[in-house]
């Protein structure tokens, strides 16, 4: 029981992390951004090379990782994805051009095989009677850490608020002197970095492999939807649902039928209640 | 009315080139990677006809390929039945599929709709690897009867097919319906409150596309003699789209032209394995940035012009 408490809790903060960056974007950029997952694979990988092939030392490692994935999705979104704004197909399948090119980079440059990333806390610990990895456990504070820092940067600063006001209406925004395509890149950009981040804090227990973006990219998607497209709240309700409801069935039933759980729960949100709990914008 | 013939005779244009190739090109490498590419050509198709129209991106068109593809290989593997007969009930049941996922995802929109249909031929991938007893898990079902016994018999017929299909989806395109299916693109509430019955429209062209895909795929499956849980994948769904959208999406052949061009241009590169996926890539962003429109319908367009 407690087991299933504390995996729970791990998983749903990495799904947090991921389904709040990818919310965040639709939200204020209205872009549906599928290499969101190839940016959590990049965030791992990164942490991998600059370990082991530059021999930075692990936390800097960490860091550079993050920062450097975040300032390719301000990249691509200045380059690719702002030209073709106008229409949401073309977004859809430039970032999915994106997301394949990534995955082959990654592919020709490491090869198929899984790589090993040491781990950043290095102990076991044994809390209430279950043993748990310290760098699980990091995992979980990472996530708490990352996802309460952006809260504060949205509510307190006057970047957040900019932002906020552009999701909120981004033409109005621009007529009170707020740069709506800066907001893109720059929320494009914290995205891609929040991506990267969940990337580097499971690296350690997670195959790092090529094709690794693949399955967060479906859960962010699932989460958003049953949260509310572009509702932070929502995401991060929506990650801790699906989080501990996979965890229970993965250990009171089987893991095939954990991974139809978070599909199931897409196709019941959008039938019976399709802008999630907390959208606010009517999906139909 | 002369914009109909020439129309007509660039179509049969291309048929002829499309019989002639395998009597040119006779070996049996490349008469199967052509009956692959005309499969994908009615799904690309029948995916143009409700999402080119109405303006709906389904991105699991998967879900009724597939669910054509098992019925065949449930009737030919577990049933025994004559291939002849799952080309019959496999329209059947995607149908059957378009209707259980039209009535509650169409009154979605933009990007809700997408992800509704996505994640129901997700729900499918997942259930036949679950159900593994009856379905063979990631294996699959194998040994399907072929239904013709030379391939290149089997090539006619699927010709055949995709004629009789693109066809009859260009004239519903063209026919008053068609019509009816753009407006409901241009704006859904207007075309409520000038009393169409949107809802219906909708659905049925679900229907009608879902026919076609599970058509093509109970063609393609006893072309391969094989049926997976990959006919299933969001990966299937997403490259019929792009094949759409390099042939040029709301034009029925443009899509065919695409799915016929991308799988030559992806057979043909199979030399250079590891870097065939960049150019897939590249074709795609080039196309986007600089032939938003695609490249096969507006070329045909131009060519129109031309001739007298």
């Amino acid at each position: 029981m407690l087991q299933i408490l504390i995996y729970g809790a791990v998983i749903s903060s990495i799904y947090a992390l991921l389904a709040v960056g990818f919310t965040l974007v639709f939200g204020v950029a209205r872009i549906l951004n599928l290499a969101h997952g190839a940016f959590y694979a990049l965030g791992a990988y990164g942490v991998y090379t600059l370990t082991a092939n530059v021999h930075l030392p692990l936390w800097l490692a960490a860091i550079v990782a993050v920062v450097l994935v975040g300032l390719l999705g301000v990249l691509i979104e200045r380059v690719l994805v702002r030209p073709l704004r106008r229409s949401m197909l073309a977004v859809l399948l430039i970032t999915l051009a994106v997301a394949l090119m990534i995955e082959q980079v990654l592919l020709l440059a490491f090869g198929s095989e899984a790589r090993n990333v040491p781990s950043l806390v290095d102990v076991t610990y044994h809390l209430l009677g279950v043993d748990i990895s310290g760098q699980r456990l990091f995992a979980l504070a990472g996530g708490i850490v990352v996802l309460a820092g952006l809260w504060s940067f949205l509510q307190f600063t006057r970047l957040g608020s900019a932002i906020l006001a552009v999701s909120q209406d981004a033409e109005a925004a621009q007529y009170m002197g707020i740069p709506s395509d800066r907001m893109y890149s720059i929320v494009m950009g914290m995205s891609a970095g929040m991506a990267a981040a969940a990337g580097v804090l499971v690296a350690p227990f997670q195959s790092v492999i090529p094709s690794m973006g693949l399955l967060p990219l479906v859960k962010a998607f699932v989460i958003v939807v049953v949260g509310g497209l572009g509702s932070i709240a929502g995401s991060v309700v929506g990650a801790l649902l699906l989080g501990f409801s996979e965890t229970i069935i993965a250990f009171k039933i089987s893991i095939e039928w954990s991974q139809i759980v978070s599909v199931a729960a897409v196709l019941v949100t959008l039938v019976l209640r399709p802008a999630g709990f907390f959208g606010k914008r009517a999906a139909f | 009315m002369t914009g109909d013939r020439i129309d007509w005779i660039g179509a049969l244009g291309a048929l002829a080139l499309l019989v002639v190739i395998p009597l040119i090109f006779g070996s049996s490498y490349i008469i199967g990677v052509m009956t692959v590419a005309l499969c994908y050509g009615m799904w690309a198709a029948s995916w143009d006809f409700m999402s080119g129209l109405t303006g709906r991106e389904n991105f699991g068109h998967s879900l009724f390929i597939g669910a054509g593809a098992y019925t065949a290989g449930f009737l030919d593997v577990n049933f025994g039945l004559s291939p002849w007969w799952s080309l019959m009930a496999a329209p059947l049941v995607a149908v059957l599929f378009g209707i259980l996922m039209g009535f509650p995802t169409l009154r979605l929109r933009g990007p809700y709709f997408a992800l509704a249909m996505l994640s129901g031929s997700a729900v499918m991938q997942n259930l036949t690897i679950i159900f593994s007893v009856y379905t063979g898990g990631q294996d699959g079902l194998n040994g399907l009867t072929p239904l013709l016994d030379s391939t290149l018999a089997q090539y006619y017929l699927t010709l055949g097919f995709l004629a009789a299909s693109g066809v009859l989806l260009r004239l519903i395109a063209n026919s008053p319906w068609g019509l009816i299916l753009r407006a409901i693109r241009g704006d859904e509430a207007t075309c409520q409150a000038a009393g169409i019955n949107v809802n219906f429209y909708k659905i049925a062209s679900l229907m009608i596309s879902a026919a076609v895909a599970g058509l093509g795929g109970a063609l393609y499956a006893h072309y391969q003699l094989q049926v997976g849980p990959d006919l299933f994948t969001v990966v299937l769904s997403i490259n019929i789209i792009i094949m759409v959208y390099v042939g040029g999406i709301g034009s029925i052949y443009g899509p065919i032209g695409g799915a016929l061009l991308l799988n030559v241009l992806t057979e043909t590169l199979r030399g250079l394995s590891e870097y065939r996926l960049w150019v897939y890539t590249l074709v795609l962003v080039v196309i986007l940035f600089f032939l938003p429109q695609g490249a096969i319908a507006p070329l045909w367009r131009r060519i129109r012009r031309v001739l007298p």
